[in-house]
């Protein structure tokens, strides 16, 4: 308490001087609009987003069971949809969530695309950002950071009052980090308010039970953040601490601001996917069906892979045509090409995933150049609103797509005559009690664990700018000069 | 005395490098969309060559049966790619520029979204139209915040006044020479994109020239405007970059939340459970009913008879027509809704200048909503048109070998949908007139005073 | 060719009304130097503003040969030279760039040597002449700034404090160009701090106190300690 006196002095002054600031109060007054504005929308658009989606969730499913007594390759053709519901964190930050569908169709044979996300039916505005709790924390209150500091201690040697405070026995140190924390002081007005809404908000979200993982995600969330800023404080008083004037040092706060939030990012992401080139769809479904076709066409009677099964089944059965097998051989057929169909595809998904990963290792890395990417990402990843959610969801859904498509297969090897019926016969049904077999989908988002695991860089990136604003500060204590 | 003014701007700090990265930047975003426009031109490459393969194999498999052949086979058609959207990609990254379609039902295949990587669109594309509407202000903000404030900091102002026989000429050339500086750098890069990624000077590249001079020309009339609110350069400085952050970050941020909460689009998940619903539940009803509603639809097919019992592949494909035919309405209402966005977006852009040069410049580069909308238009014909050669063989059932499947070519959809130069350009005029009058009245009532 | 005519200036930050200037008036004709003593904040440096026109007077009239400067502003200007206390130019420019400059603002389009002969005249060794005035010292920057005052070949000269900064030598040699131009018909009001300058060099002194001129005298007829008394009994 005593070592901290003079800092808390200086605090004090930073906070009164702000204060007395009229443009302050009104910056601050402004940022409270946008965030009202914000979790409004942010609010709304969750409700209503994930009202719709639950309604046609239990809407397909409840077209599903109506099914009459079918074929159970219909009903595997009939298939199901997968609403990806969207994250109670989606509210604080929307994230990718835009640009990522939010519908997918599950049938047989096919890996359909999650389909009518919000980019898709945007006029072209979206690029330019969307209001969320995250943006203002991530974009704007930096900005203000360094509107409020950027003349610490710049104005201060402008006018003089450096040598005087110097003089009067004060160090380098102390000054820097008495500033910096009355700048954090400053911050922590407009932080802690934003935080308790985004806390309200995150309440309403879950209906009343409240997960651990979600506790983890928010009291993570709001840790990253409060350091964020702190080192936006620290960098906007050592930038300050550096410079001739305070009209330098305003210049280049507001470059850094600049390169870090609006350059580095897209620069980065473009060369990423510059130098590594994903294939188009058509491609990418070619090469999938040149090796479905290379392992067996199951529509193609002279098939090599399906001629060895055939032969091998009659073989074993002591039997010279599929009809007299004791289950359904064409059901049996599908099942395979099921089986190698969806294997080939997972892994050249997998390869395209690589791509993609390939493409934005440079943004990723570019945290350690860049902090507000590493809370972008991290921000994204803990609200459950980045990509490697997406892809879990699509993983899931695909796994329940592959189940569905196989129960209706065992269906109709179990059930279904080997003979086609004759138009005085029973049609080839089965009873509609089965369709009840079929689990409703249900996604299951992942913990808060392997969230983390895949954000190793942007927490890496965190520490790495924590000891480096510690070195700086004391580097600069040592070498900093008053004129 | 002009050469002196132009010598001093050149060597104060940060100029040349300012304008050097604003080059380099500018260098960037032509050769991502020289790279953009290669990778179309693979795709559309990649989707003749599957198409022509695919056509080959698949007709010598099923070479029985023109019905199942028909399941299979993905006609596509390849949305034109401008050479302009090299400069404003716009949509065009998230919409796929080729489309696939058999001829079952449509709306199920429609909205088929393209293989992307979402953090490359999050973070955004370092197209032209972002170093124009993003970089381009931040130059100017930094070439011209301080013309006047500055000088009366440092004192050469109390010379300059007393000097200068006309001090509001004297003030004009220094944003004169900033404005030619940087138009320069504008013409250079626009000049360059020409043969680099192919552009034909035509009258779309004019407005697309003219529409990046005047969204360049309105950042200088901010600037002169807040020049002649005669405030210190640090409040200049904060004052333009408020406006460039309202204008560029806030404002777009904050209209686009408010387009999507007001315009939502759950048709979008009425459509394709309709249609899946539509098309699946005829599998249990009678028959003739669904060849009746297929033949009230198309009554040039009527005189022929209702298949028998057993499969059929008209029944099949009427079954899927009925699909489209049953979500007809909620396609016709998503439809609706999407027009009904793109109005309002443009409506608001009018008073956004940073929104409006965004969606014009994509309009121009063939890369907006209304591209895609009349293109998904055009894949409704193209795949009606596909529709209505096959049914008559169909219901004939004319032999597989009986058609030449190398003769699908891949189609072309050209938007020649007009752009008007008034709603352009009007916009933009009125601000620049208003801002650099009302600054330039500003400026000569309080240029002469300290 | 400077008149002032109840000239009054007032501040009213905060509706408080602080008097700069109080109902001020003095003349001054071709072939005059009419030195402006005060304590700081005796109003000095705000009747050269006015007569520069970057102030408006409260009410009152400051008029440069014989138009009032509030309604001529372009024209007056014309008539003046003007020299701040500290002459700040363009650092990027050289001292010659710089009075190029300057001069062809205000018209005038010399040759390089008659430019550097202004330089020379105002005290700048030639060897400065083409380096960035970013480097030049208080003094240097001073020179530049009586090279531009030159240059103009102004009838009227407003100096505010202008050998604060310059060493004795060039003081002293900058009292010579003043004598020079004064004898050419030119009228001056410098306004200065420095009681046995104004003496040497001016042939008219006002003393201001709180916005007023207290006192006026003529400098022939008397000497400097006459003059140092006289100052400090009446501000």
């Amino acid at each position: 308490m005593k070592a901290l006196r003079p800092e808390r002095l200086i605090a004090q002054q930073v906070w009164h001087t702000a204060l007395l600031n009229r443009a302050v109060v009104y910056l601050g007054l402004f940022v409270g609009l946008v965030v009202v504005y914000a979790v409004y929308t942010g609010w709304a658009t969750f409700r209503k987003q994930n009202g719709l989606r639950t309604t046609y969730q239990q809407q397909a499913r409840h077209d599903w069971l109506n099914n009459p007594d079918k074929h159970p390759h219909r009903m595997a053709h009939y298939g199901h949809f997968a609403f990806r519901p969207k994250p109670p964190l989606s509210m604080f930050d929307s994230g990718m969530e835009s640009f990522l569908g939010s519908t997918l169709f599950l049938e047989a044979h096919k890996q359909n695309a999650v389909n009518f996300s919000e980019a898709g039916f945007s006029t072209g505005m979206l690029r330019f950002g969307e209001i969320s709790l995250a943006l203002v924390l991530q974009l704007l209150l930096p900005l203000l950071i360094f509107f409020l500091g950027f003349g610490s201690i710049a104005s201060e040697r402008e006018t003089g009052t450096l040598k005087i405070v110097l003089s009067q026995g004060i160090s380098w140190r102390q000054l820097i980090v008495g500033k910096s924390l009355g700048l954090i002081r400053l911050m922590l007005t407009l932080f802690i308010p934003i935080m308790l809404v985004a806390a309200v908000l995150w309440l309403t979200g879950q209906a009343g039970v409240v997960s651990a993982d979600q506790v983890v995600r928010f009291g993570l969330l709001a840790l990253a953040y409060g350091l964020y800023l702190s080192m936006c404080c620290v960098g906007a008083v050592l930038v300050s601490a550096v410079s001739a004037s305070a009209n330098v040092a305003l210049v280049r706060l507001i470059g850094l601001w600049l390169m870090f939030t609006i350059v580095l990012p897209r620069a980065s992401q473009a060369l990423g996917s510059a130098l590594f080139a994903a294939p188009s769809k058509v491609a990418f479904f070619d090469r999938i069906q040149d090796d479905v076709l290379k392992q067996g066409d199951s529509h193609n009677p002279n098939d090599p892979h399906y001629r060895a099964l055939k032969d091998s089944l009659l073989a074993v059965y002591r039997i010279d045509s599929v009809e007299q097998l004791p289950f359904n051989y064409s059901g049996f057929i599908m099942a395979e090409g099921e089986k190698i169909s969806a294997t080939l595809y997972n892994r050249h998904y997998d390869e395209l995933l690589a791509i993609y990963d390939r493409q934005n290792q440079f943004s990723r890395a570019m945290a350690f150049l860049n902090p507000f990417m590493a809370i972008k990402n991290l921000s994204m990843a803990l609200s459950g609103t980045d990509y490697a959610s997406f892809v879990d969801f699509g993983r899931q859904a695909e796994q329940y797509r592959y189940d569905l498509a196989q129960t209706m297969n065992e269906l109709q090897i179990r059930s279904i005559s080997n003979r086609k019926p004759g138009p005085a016969d029973k049609p080839a049904v089965i009873d509609r009690k089965h369709w009840e077999d079929v689990p409703e989908f249900r996604y299951t988002a992942l913990d808060v664990g392997p969230v983390l695991a895949c954000q190793t860089i942007s927490l890496l990136a965190f520490l790495f700018w924590g000891l480096a604003l510690v070195y700086l500060i004391r580097k600069l204590s040592k070498t900093l000069r008053a004129v | 005395m002009i050469l002196l003014a132009v010598k001093n701007f050149v060597r104060s700090g940060g100029v040349r490098i300012g304008l050097l990265f604003l080059l380099v930047a500018g260098l960037a975003s032509l050769l991502v969309g020289h790279q953009f426009l290669n990778r179309q031109q693979t795709a559309v490459a990649d989707a003749r060559a599957f198409q022509q393969k695919d056509f080959r194999r698949s007709a010598a498999v099923h070479s029985h049966e023109l019905g199942l052949l028909l399941y299979y086979l993905k006609f596509s058609l390849v949305n034109e790619t401008s050479p302009l959207s090299g400069l404003s990609i716009g949509q065009r990254d998230v919409n796929a520029s080729v489309q696939s379609v058999t001829i079952r039902a449509l709306e199920g295949q429609k909205y088929d979204a393209d293989l992307t990587n979402p953090t490359n669109q999050l973070l955004g594309n370092l197209d032209f139209s972002f170093v124009l509407i993003y970089l381009f202000p931040l130059l100017i903000i930094a070439f011209t915040y301080n013309i006047i404030s500055e000088e009366k900091e440092s004192g050469t102002w109390r010379i300059v006044a007393v000097q200068s026989n006309n001090l509001l000429r004297f003030v004009g050339q220094l944003f004169l020479i900033r404005l030619l500086t940087l138009l320069g750098l504008l013409l250079i890069l626009l000049a360059l994109a020409v043969p680099l990624l192919g552009i034909a000077p035509d009258a779309s590249f004019g407005l697309f020239l003219a529409t990046s001079v005047l969204y360049v020309l309105f950042w200088f009339g901010v600037s002169v405007w807040v020049a002649s609110l005669q405030q210190r350069s640090s409040v200049n400085a904060m004052l333009l970059l408020g406006i460039w952050l309202g204008l560029v970050v806030v404002l777009p941020a904050i209209v686009n939340t408010y387009i999507t909460t007001r315009y939502p689009v759950p048709e979008a998940l009425a459509t394709t459970l309709a249609q899946r619903k539509g098309y699946h539940e005829k599998w249990d009803m009678d028959r003739t009913q669904t060849m009746t509603r297929f033949y009230a639809h198309y009554p040039q097919f009527k005189h022929n008879p209702v298949p028998d019992s057993g499969f059929s592949w008209l029944w099949y494909y009427a079954m899927q027509q009925l699909g489209d035919d049953e979500s007809a309405t909620q396609a016709d209402e998503l439809k609706a809704r999407l027009l009904q966005r793109e109005a309002a977006s443009r409506t608001i852009a009018r008073f956004i200048p940073t929104l409006h040069t965004q969606l014009q410049l994509n309009d121009l580069a063939r890369s907006g909503l209304g591209n895609q909308l009349r293109f998904l238009d055009y894949t409704s014909r193209f795949h009606e048109k596909k529709r209505l050669y096959f049914y008559p063989k169909l219901i004939n059932n004319a032999p597989v070998s009986a058609e030449r499947w190398d003769a699908f070519p891949v189609e072309t959809f050209t938007d020649r949908a007009p752009v008007g130069y008034v709603g352009v350009l009007a916009p933009l005029l009125l601000f620049i007139l208003g801002l650099a009058g009302f600054g330039w009245v500003n400026l000569s009532r309080s240029v002469y005073r300290l | 060719m400077l008149q002032a005519i109840e000239l009054t200036k007032q501040y009213t930050p905060n509706r408080q009304t602080i008097p700069a200037l109080n109902a001020l008036n003095l003349r001054v004709q071709p072939g005059d130097i009419y030195c402006l003593l005060g304590q700081n904040g005796a109003g000095k440096t705000t009747t050269i503003n006015l007569f520069l026109g970057f102030l408006e007077p409260t009410s009152g009239q400051a008029l440069v040969g014989g138009m009032n400067v509030t309604d001529h502003l372009s024209e007056t200007r014309r008539l003046l030279a003007y020299l701040p206390e500290t002459v700040m130019l363009y650092p990027n420019l050289t001292g010659l760039e710089n009075l190029r400059f300057f001069s062809s603002l205000a018209g005038f389009h010399y040759s390089t040597d008659e430019l550097a002969g202004f330089l020379t005249t105002a005290g700048l060794q030639a060897s400065a002449h083409t380096s960035r005035v970013g480097k030049y010292s208080k003094g240097m920057r001073q020179k530049v700034g009586i090279a531009i005052a030159l240059a103009k070949r102004a009838r009227v000269l407003l100096l505010d404090e202008p050998t604060s900064g310059l060493d004795p030598k060039a003081a002293n040699e900058f009292s010579d160009i003043l004598r020079r131009l004064s004898a050419d018909g030119a009228a001056i009001l410098m306004a200065t701090h420095d009681i046995f300058r104004a003496r040497e060099v001016g042939t008219h002194i006002g003393i201001m106190r709180a916005g007023r001129l207290v006192e006026t005298l003529t400098t022939p007829d008397l000497t400097a300690q006459e003059l140092e008394a006289i100052y400090l009994q009446t501000v």
